[in-house]
């Protein structure tokens, strides 16, 4: 009895310091989102929705992050898809420098950009026009976003499309000859999950995009200030208005996650 | 029916199939039987078109569906081939409800809506699931699956049928009556079947004809007496669970076949020619007559009578599987009453007693020189 007790007290101990490791995580997440909202007070709020800058702001980040998003969408899919069904000498190596925009600081994604689509980068001459200059306009922000935040879905779609049973697939093509039904009636179905919860990463990153945009097209109001650059903006001149720009962001991340984990937890055929 | 040339695959390094070919008779039940990972799921594939073969050419119906004619490459894809697959995951479309699973290849066909109404309808009540039609796959039982995924596979009207495992997916306690519900379907159904399986007794109850596979080929295919009668090699013998001994056709007696295993003489019926050369001798279990006694009433003249040592005894429901140690290792199965009337146990010295027809014998051809069991 007397050996049971002696063990029975490093035992509360590892409990009591594991409580403080996780209530210390926990607080050290919640609390610099908490802080920014109290800096704010509820009548302040009507106010600064009405400041123009923000509008603006919020308009470009929803206009550019939609526009990246829907590129995404069009260049990733298929892409992932062709990732996952062939074979090619090289295929590692391709899928990792595909990978690459993820772990990249994203001033690196900057100064890449900037050296393929200034006018006198590698494929400068293309795209830019005597009146017309890649860096510094709208378009340069969402090929920012889009470089950044489209491997998200990329990713995902090929975890969805990787998933599927094969079985199924196959069973599809020995009743229809059409590769595009069986992939619209059944491959793209089975994997709308992972394409969808891809999707919404792309946009958050897409939303959240600073260290490119601001490398590759710079802080333009009106132009190329997306609500990140704003909030940088605001650090100092407009202090209320940039607490307000962060707390839309960290709203919308919010929604954007947590619809994407109820996504996740949604089965098939549990209606009746 | 459906004629298989020469067909080779590989797998990066690994041989799968290695010159295998096979017929089909038209409208007949052929269970394609071998362990699991010996290729029969590759064959189907191939039959079908999803997998494509290295070498070798595939025909339905005398029409040549996938290989080489002349130097021309011939690859028709799985949905024009009048060929249904019914998968062994089962692999109904699980976003789908049963109708519109059941549905899926006859809208292919651009049907009229009342038609492919009308054809589901018939398909769900040729397999009894009716009041299933819409329900998600996932609220059936495994046995309504792959009822459907066969009325699935149905709705295209195929001339083949090609089946891998469809017992396997069924509960445990279910596959019995599964099983001759299937056979029910299938007889039917009149159509030309290729139906994989790894389990004996599955082949024995399904099928007209059997074909046994290993090693990437075909070892043998016949009736299921032909196979389990007269094994063609000490594989499928061994497969079938039959004795092989390995020994040599020493010379004729009383127009019989002596034949010298192991130091042990037996008597066989044989052909003469097969005198002076290596052979394979395979025995049933249920073809022995285990005794204490040495000489038997049963045996005769044209009897062998072995001396040897039980070695190893396995209860089963009616009778025991006993092997025998006679110089080499011979099961026999023999009834629990026997057992518990001659008081047989392990260790025990006894008589094998078999007629010399029993024996089936044929020349061994392999460079192996093991003596095994």
């Amino acid at each position: 009895m007397k050996h049971r007790f002696a063990h029975s007290i490093p035992d509360k101990i590892i409990i009591l310091i594991v409580a403080l490791i996780v209530i210390t995580y926990f607080l050290f997440i919640t609390i610099p989102l908490l802080a920014v909202f109290l800096r704010i007070e509820p009548s302040q709020v009507s106010a600064q929705i009405r400041n123009a800058g923000i509008l603006e702001a919020i308009k470009l980040s929803l206009i550019t992050s939609g526009a990246a998003t829907l590129i995404a969408f069009v260049l990733a899919v298929p892409s992932a898809y062709f990732m996952v069904t062939r074979s090619f000498p090289g295929k590692t190596i391709l899928d990792t420098i595909m990978d690459l925009p993820i772990v990249l600081p994203p001033a690196v994604a900057g100064v890449a950009l900037l050296y393929t689509f200034a006018p006198k980068g590698l494929l400068g001459p293309l795209f830019n026009k005597p009146g017309f200059i890649i860096p510094g306009s709208t378009i340069a922000v969402v090929i920012a976003e889009t470089f950044v935040a489209s491997p998200f879905l990329f990713r995902s779609a090929k975890i969805g499309f990787e998933n599927m049973d094969k079985d199924v697939i196959n069973s599809a093509k020995m009743l229809s000859g059409s590769r595009l039904r069986v992939f619209f009636t059944i491959t793209f179905p089975l994997s709308i999950r992972a394409i969808i919860s891809g999707t919404m990463m792309t946009w958050a990153r897409a939303m959240g995009e600073f260290g490119a945009t601001l490398m590759f097209a710079g802080n333009i109001a009106g132009i190329t200030q997306t609500m990140p650059l704003a909030i940088y903006m605001f650090l100092y001149s407009d202090p209320l208005a940039g607490i307000m720009l962060s707390i839309i962001l960290i709203i919308i991340s919010f929604s954007i996650l947590i619809s994407v984990k109820l996504l996740e937890q949604k089965r098939f055929g549990t209606k009746k | 029916m459906i004629k298989i040339d020469s067909i080779r695959k590989s797998y990066r390094e690994k041989k799968v199939l290695e010159s295998l070919s096979l017929e089909v008779k038209e409208k007949e039940i052929l269970s394609l039987l071998g362990p699991n990972g010996c290729g029969k799921t590759t064959l189907l594939n191939i039959l079908s078109g999803i997998t494509r073969q290295d070498e070798g050419n595939v025909y339905v119906n005398d029409v040549l569906v996938s290989g080489k004619a002349g130097t021309r490459n011939v690859h028709i894809k799985p949905s024009d081939r009048k060929v249904g697959y019914v998968f062994q995951t089962v692999s109904l479309f699980p976003h789908m409800r049963v109708q519109d699973n059941v549905a899926y290849g006859l809208k292919a066909l651009h049907l009229s809506k009342q038609e492919v109404k009308k054809r589901t309808a018939d398909l769900l009540n040729f397999v009894g699931l009716t009041e299933y039609a819409k329900f998600y796959p996932n609220q059936l039982s495994g046995g309504q699956k792959q009822r459907i995924a066969l009325a699935r596979s149905l709705a295209t009207e195929p001339q083949v049928l090609l089946l891998d495992e469809p017992v396997s997916a069924v509960d445990p306690q279910l596959r019995e009556s599964f099983r001759l519900e299937l056979k029910n379907y299938l007889q039917a159904l009149k159509i030309t079947v290729v139906y994989v399986t790894h389990n004996l007794s599955e082949a024995f109850v399904m099928s007209d004809r059997i074909a046994v596979m290993g090693n990437g080929h075909i070892e043998q295919i016949g009736s299921r007496t032909e196979i389990f009668d007269k094994p063609s090699s000490s594989y499928v013998a061994q497969f079938l669970g039959i004795n092989t001994l390995n020994g040599k056709a020493v010379k004729s007696q009383d127009g019989l076949v002596k034949i010298e295993a192991n130091g042990v003489v037996l008597l066989a019926c044989a052909s003469q020619d097969l005198i002076g050369k290596k052979v394979i001798a395979t025995l049933k279990p249920d073809n022995i007559f285990v005794s204490k006694l040495p000489k038997s009433y049963f045996s005769g003249e044209a009897g062998n009578s072995v001396e040897g040592v039980i070695t190893e005894m396995v209860q089963m429901r009616s009778n025991a599987l006993v092997t025998v140690d006679a110089g080499f290792l011979v099961k026999t199965r023999i009834p629990l009453s026997s057992i518990k009337n001659e008081s047989l146990s392990i260790g025990d010295k006894v008589y094998l007693h078999f007629s010399a027809d029993s024996l089936n014998v044929f020349s061994d051809n392999s460079s192996e020189n093991i003596l095994r069991i």
